[in-house]
């Protein structure tokens, strides 16, 4: 009987919860809204009252059904925080994507929730059709969905609406950060904030100068900036254009945006350490010295191959189509220099491959990134070296091992192994992702390619990705860019209430 | 009179035809240029797609953007030559259809490495247009309909905490 009133309670707390954020995004969609009203775009404007209507629909029903949590009866549980995350992420899959449909640009409702959830996570992979005539409004939304996604939606909610912050902290865990730069919850999460929006302002002054520069009108340039800015920060890798960042034509640009993505894919925790005063930290953190050795090696490696092969020969074309391409790959941003056939054609199984890993390493923990996370290769590593150290060692002496990471940890075992388990689920994901491409018959290097594109959260493609691929595939890359994104525990957490919640009423009745 | 005009239209029709199968022949889409971009490397082309976006002008060239629906690729050309494209694809406006011919490579030196097409000659097949925005009427009844009700549940919900608050 208890049992069962538990679970009630859960359920009150977790609609309660999910319903203040739809609440929040359905106020997010007032920004695109106003944007295509002062554009005179009418319908699209339209189409956001719709949306924003369902939205607010949907949100204050869920709230009114868990108004028992406003009145304190019941305590906001840890594990809460995950599954609310994992949930809301699937109801405003479907909620956001309103727009895209009544736009007419998405084929179906799949291809939506498809570009919506590659918003969301940061991917940047595209199904909406005809880019190039989408409105201003649309391609606000868009980015605004890449933007909050990297910033964690949830925190973005609470923090809009401002009271009942107690269950934030443990939301913000469940979408894969788990810092706290200070003790006070708020105060990390305005932090976090403070950061993103002053970056906002520069990143996106700057993209607006260059952009009228290389011959946008100034409209247009503020528009492009503000929407490359959101997708270069959160690591994301939509653009307004079909030819991404190949639209632009200009060194300038790619240069901006490409520091713009490397600062996103550091963590907020070391953003925060830097603004302090600590520079020594740059050099001491273990994901900037994991982040550095990588992607030297990885960019030294598809260089050096692509010189041999002839394909890009002056450093200038080297640099801005290799070079931003691997990083953009390694942050998981996705912006791309050059067309998805160029992957497969010209840069052979090798470079392919060099991809594949720069993808799935990814950014940093706690960072708009995706991948593995910088931090967890870093940890295993270290791991792997201690336990040679142990083995090698004549007597049993114990060494404690450290790594820096804003402080001095001591590497403890525990931590080794969720690291590795982490790395783990994210293999089997890829390689699941990949045999359902060989599976429909594309090639190898390239279903695993694109396959190591959505489990990383990268947004870069070889082709495979198109409306007309199968709808299987089209679900498997949703889920996996979901799982990727949450980094699987918050989605575990979700199933096992669902289960555990379906046995309770077998054992019922 | 007869014997003579026949064969005379029989050859201009056939004349006809090989200009248009010709004209045909020499477009090439620009995702087979993308994809066959090593034989085409270096190679004259013909294009032809809508201009989308604007005309980003870098002083006496210029970079247009066109998409022929299969993909899209800039063109650099003469910036006296883009002045005569009136109409950019977006939102508002489906752009002019321009047919160019140019040198098509796959990694241009001049511009680091970028996939593109140095126009030598610019047609405009079929003037753009503006778009008008049609607003259907169902549409503006099922947005009052939604907005009504959400007002109205946002309404309820604000009243019930109220009542519970005291
Ligand atoms: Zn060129």
């Amino acid at each position: 009987m208890q049992n069962i009133k538990t679970r009630y309670l859960s359920f009150y707390i977790i609609s309660y919860y999910t319903g203040y954020i739809i609440v929040g995004t359905a106020f997010l969609m007032a920004i695109p809204l106003i944007t295509s009203l002062l554009m005179g775009e009418w319908n699209p404007a339209l189409d956001f009252v719709i949306s924003m209507s369902v939205a607010l629909i949907v949100g204050y029903l869920m709230m009114t059904l868990g108004r028992r949590t406003r009145k304190g009866e019941v305590q906001v549980d840890w594990k809460y925080g995950f599954i609310i995350a994992a949930l809301s992420w699937i109801v405003l899959m479907f909620l956001s994507s309103i727009p895209y449909l009544l736009s007419g640009h998405s084929k179906s409702l799949l291809d939506g929730c498809f570009d919506v959830m590659s918003g969301f996570t940061t991917t940047g992979l595209v199904l909406t059709q005809d880019l190039d005539h989408l409105s201003t409004g649309l391609n606000m939304w868009r980015h605004i969905l890449t933007f909050i996604g990297g910033q964690g939606m949830v925190v973005l909610a609470l923090s809009f609406l401002g009271k009942h912050m107690g269950g934030a902290y443990k939301m913000y865990c469940g979408e894969g950060k788990d810092i706290k730069l200070v003790p006070n919850v708020k105060d990390t999460t305005r932090i976090i904030w403070k950061i993103s929006m002053i970056y906002l302002l520069v990143g996106t002054v700057a993209l607006w100068i260059c952009g009228m520069f290389i011959g946008l009108k100034p409209l247009s340039a503020l528009f492009h900036g503000l929407n490359m800015f959101e997708s270069a920060w959160s690591t994301g890798g939509f653009a307004p254009n079909t030819q991404n960042m190949m639209y632009y034509h200009s060194f300038a640009y790619e240069i901006i945006t490409m520091i713009l993505f490397v600062l996103g894919s550091l963590n907020f925790g070391l953003h925060y350490a830097v603004w302090q005063g600590k520079k020594k930290e740059l050099l001491k953190n273990i994901e900037i010295q994991s982040f550095v050795i990588t992607s030297f090696a990885l960019t030294a490696f598809v260089v050096l191959k692509l010189s041999q092969s002839g394909v890009y020969t002056d450093a200038v074309s080297a640099f801005r189509r290799v070079v931003y391409n691997v990083l953009s790959a390694h942050t998981t941003t996705g912006f791309g220099s050059v067309y998805a056939q160029q992957f497969a054609h010209e840069w052979g199984d090798f470079g392919i491959l060099i991809m594949v890993i720069a993808m799935l390493i990814g950014g940093s923990a706690c960072s708009t990134a995706g991948g593995f996370k910088g931090l967890r290769v870093g940890i295993v590593f270290k791991g792997i070296i201690a336990d040679i150290k142990k083995i090698l060692s004549p007597e049993r002496n114990i060494r404690v091992e450290k790594y820096h990471h804003v402080k001095d940890y001591v590497l403890e075992d525990p931590t080794v192994k969720g690291a590795a388990l982490i790395i783990v689920c994210y293999m089997v994901l890829f390689g699941i992702t990949t045999l359902l491409g060989t599976f429909y018959g594309y090639p190898l290097a390239q279903s695993a390619f694109e396959a190591a594109s959505v489990s990383g959260n990268v947004g870069l493609s070889i082709g495979v990705t198109s409306a007309s691929m199968p709808a299987m595939m089209k679900v498997q890359y949703i889920l996996a860019m979901y799982l990727g994104r949450l980094e699987f525990i918050s989605v575990f957490a979700l199933f096992g209430f669902v289960i555990g919640g379906v046995k309770k009423l077998c054992v019922k009745h | 009179m007869c014997k003579t005009l026949k064969p005379m239209m029989i050859a201009a029709v056939i004349s006809l035809c090989f200009i248009i199968s010709a004209n045909a022949e020499e477009t090439v889409s620009i995702n087979s240029l993308v994809d066959d971009a090593e034989t085409y490397d270096n190679q004259k082309v013909t294009v032809e797609g809508e201009a989308i976006g604007e005309v980003l002008e870098r002083g006496d060239y210029a970079w247009v953007n066109i998409n022929d629906g299969t993909n899209a690729i800039g063109i650099w050309m003469k910036t006296s030559d883009a002045e005569i494209i009136k109409y950019f694809g977006d939102y508002k406006h489906v752009g002019d259809t321009v047919r160019i011919t140019g040198v098509f490579s796959r990694n241009c030196t001049e511009h680091g490495g970028d996939v593109d097409i140095h126009s030598v000659a610019i047609e405009i097949v079929k003037t753009g247009r503006a778009v008008q925005d049609e607003i259907s009427d169902a549409k503006i009844v099922i947005a009052v309909v939604l907005l009504c009700t959400a007002a109205l549940i946002t309404l309820i919900y604000l009243k019930i905490t109220k009542n519970k608050k005291q």
